[in-house]
């Protein structure tokens, strides 16, 4: 089943290169709406067994809106989804015993040490002494969560409770995992200790659905890349199958006043004084453009290669430059520290 | 598998146990108060009526059935709570049913409320000479029953409540209305006519009918089955509320 396309001719695929044999998630034609506003367009996705699928999108995009249906918090108005097999809206039950979901939003009892919060979830899963005691260890050992097992959750760093908050979702080892933005807020150590996380629990065949804003972390785990855009999916891949597809590198010019008007013909675009040029031969592109520039070329004041990643890719698919609050073009906003793909 | 209300329930009591001084003056207020108010009421059950114990043989079922009115509300903030912490979508995305979730949450509160009207009875008995004369089987059953029809009644408030201020500013009123109107702070001979009319709607009304026939009429569980029945009522009718109005995915505002 196709996707519903935004832009372009081609149908956009539900699922990406990366492939195992089951689909842990499947979603078919998801749509809701919030009081008249189409917030989901007819969502098609899947995701397999061992796949880290990456929700990316500026905010409101829909993916906490995806994150919440699959997640039994909110009711779907048209679609199917299943989990496993198990038909997640009809029997939403059965189907959140194979899901673990850590919200966007912290959620975690602050009253409690962190075994207090792990414990719950463990006993939800019908974990108990023994067992139950094993899982916390594994559990926080893998988030390095170890040594923190008897201090109270309220009293932790902001990103150790980020770390809790994502193991509360592991405790009953799911086969669909629902982390939305978990590393958000966190500091490097926790936002590491996450992706590695994340990338050993597909490892070792969990399906994950990763609903993030930052287009490094995609790069980083690997992940297939779902991109919406108001509501629908833009583009589906791997990011290596989307660069290829989509996008250019691009070579941005800065001048200490406006680009001159008369420049070597090919793809540009003006903004202020920088002028971009898209092209397969970025090299081979500053060299034409320098001597063409003749004596304007004393007005030049910087030269920058774009390399082709995500980013360029959403700029390729929707004409402008990815912005986590969305619609913007905020230069250096795609990353925790103003990451941006860059080379000089 | 087990029943996932249980561990929601344990989870709870992990919660309230980092509050111990809920329940500790949950029992010293109570007591404070009966060692005010007990020679004030040895004028209405007559001086030697009950025993020679006096007042505090009508004190004592009246202020635990009072504190526990007073108290009905507070099992709402356990939603607040978890709706500020953002653990109710987390526990909504667990493999525990809404009801489970709300029984498992209730459970720990009720229990609170049965300990704190033992409680207080033990330490009447202990330093006022509080005797239960009736059968003591009866006594706790009424004690479970009042518990678990107040408990449902806070349910109620809550799932009327937006927000933990209106909570708050409602069971404090329903709270008063329901121990005043039951006889639970003065007994209902010493109030208007009125009060008397409409007592039996009540459920407070009931819990101290069958405490006073426990208490001061030696009293067994024959004696004690209309009111037991009446405050079973009481808590199927608060619960079907309840669970009416309940709105399991709507918001709760903590503050505001």
């Amino acid at each position: 089943m196709d996707g519903h396309v935004v832009r372009g001719a081609r149908p956009i695929p539900a699922e990406a290169g990366r492939r195992s044999a089951e689909v842990i998630l499947r979603i078919d034609g998801l749509r809701k709406s919030y009081r008249g506003v189409e917030v989901l367009r007819g969502i098609d996705l899947r995701v397999h067994a061992g796949e880290v699928a990456s929700l990316l999108g500026p905010n409101g995009a829909g993916k906490s809106t995806i994150v919440s249906i699959v997640a039994g918090l909110r009711r779907a108005d048209a679609g199917s989804i299943t989990v496993a097999g198990v038909d997640a809206l009809a029997r939403s039950r059965a189907a959140r015993r194979m899901i673990g979901l850590a919200p966007q939003e912290l959620a975690v009892c602050p009253v409690l040490d962190v075994a207090g919060n792990l414990r719950l979830f463990g006993e939800l899963a019908g974990l108990r002494g023994r067992a139950l005691r094993a899982r916390i260890g594994e559990v926080a050992a893998g988030l390095g969560l170890d040594g923190l097992l008897n201090r109270q959750v309220g009293r932790l760093s902001g990103g150790q409770k980020r770390r809790v908050h994502t193991a509360m979702a592991l405790m009953h080892r799911p086969r669909l995992l629902l982390l939305d933005e978990v590393t958000a807020g966190s500091d490097v150590e926790s936002r590491a200790c996450l992706v590695d996380l994340v990338r050993k629990l597909a490892a070792e065949g969990a399906a994950v659905l990763y609903s993030t804003h930052y287009l490094p972390e995609v790069e980083m785990l690997g992940a297939s890349v779902v991109l919406l855009e108001a509501g629908a999916v833009l583009a589906r891949g791997t990011v290596p199958e989307l660069v290829a597809e989509h996008a250019v590198a691009t070579v941005e010019f800065g001048f200490v006043d406006p680009p001159p008007v008369a420049i070597p013909a090919g793809a540009t675009q003006r903004r202020g004084n920088v002028l971009r040029v898209a092209t397969a031969d970025p090299a081979g592109t500053i060299v034409a453009m320098v001597r063409s520039l003749g004596d304007d070329a004393g007005r030049l004041r910087s030269v920058e290669i774009v390399q082709a990643n995500l980013e360029t890719v959403y700029l390729a698919l929707t004409g402008r430059r990815y912005s986590p609050e969305g619609g913007g073009a905020a230069r250096n906003a795609t990353g925790p520290a103003g990451a941006t793909g860059r080379r000089p | 598998m087990r029943w996932p209300g249980a561990a929601v329930a344990r989870h709870e009591f992990r919660v309230i146990a980092t509050m111990p001084g809920l329940a500790i003056f949950g029992i010293v207020l109570p007591i404070v108060l009966v060692s005010m108010i007990k020679s004030l009421l040895t004028g209405t059950v007559g001086s030697g009526g009950a025993g020679g114990a006096g007042g505090v043989q009508i004190a004592v079922p009246g202020i635990a059935v009072a504190f526990a009115a007073f108290g009905a509300g507070r099992l709402g903030f356990a939603f607040f709570r978890d709706q500020a912490w953002g653990t109710w979508d987390r526990l909504r995305a667990s493999p525990a049913s809404t009801l489970e979730i709300v029984v498992g949450k209730l459970l720990p509160w009720a229990a609170l409320s049965l300990v704190q009207m033992l409680g207080l009875i033990l330490v009447a008995a202990a330093l006022f000479g509080f005797r239960v004369r009736g059968s003591w089987p009866a006594l706790v059953i009424l004690l479970l029953g009042t518990a678990t029809c107040l408990t449902a009644f806070g349910a109620l408030l809550t799932a009327f409540s937006r927000t933990s201020q209106q909570l708050n500013v409602v069971n404090g009123v329903c709270g008063v209305a329901l121990a005043a109107l039951g006889g639970a702070l003065v007994p209902t001979s010493a109030l208007p006519h009125w009060v008397a009319v409409v007592a039996p709607a009540t459920p407070t009304y009931w819990a101290l009918q069958g405490l006073h026939r426990v208490v001061l009429q030696r009293g067994g569980l024959a004696d004690a089955a209309v009111p037991i029945l009446a405050l079973l009522a009481f808590t199927a009718g608060f619960a079907v509320l309840a669970a009416y109005r309940f709105r399991f995915e709507e918001s709760k505002v903590y503050w505001g």
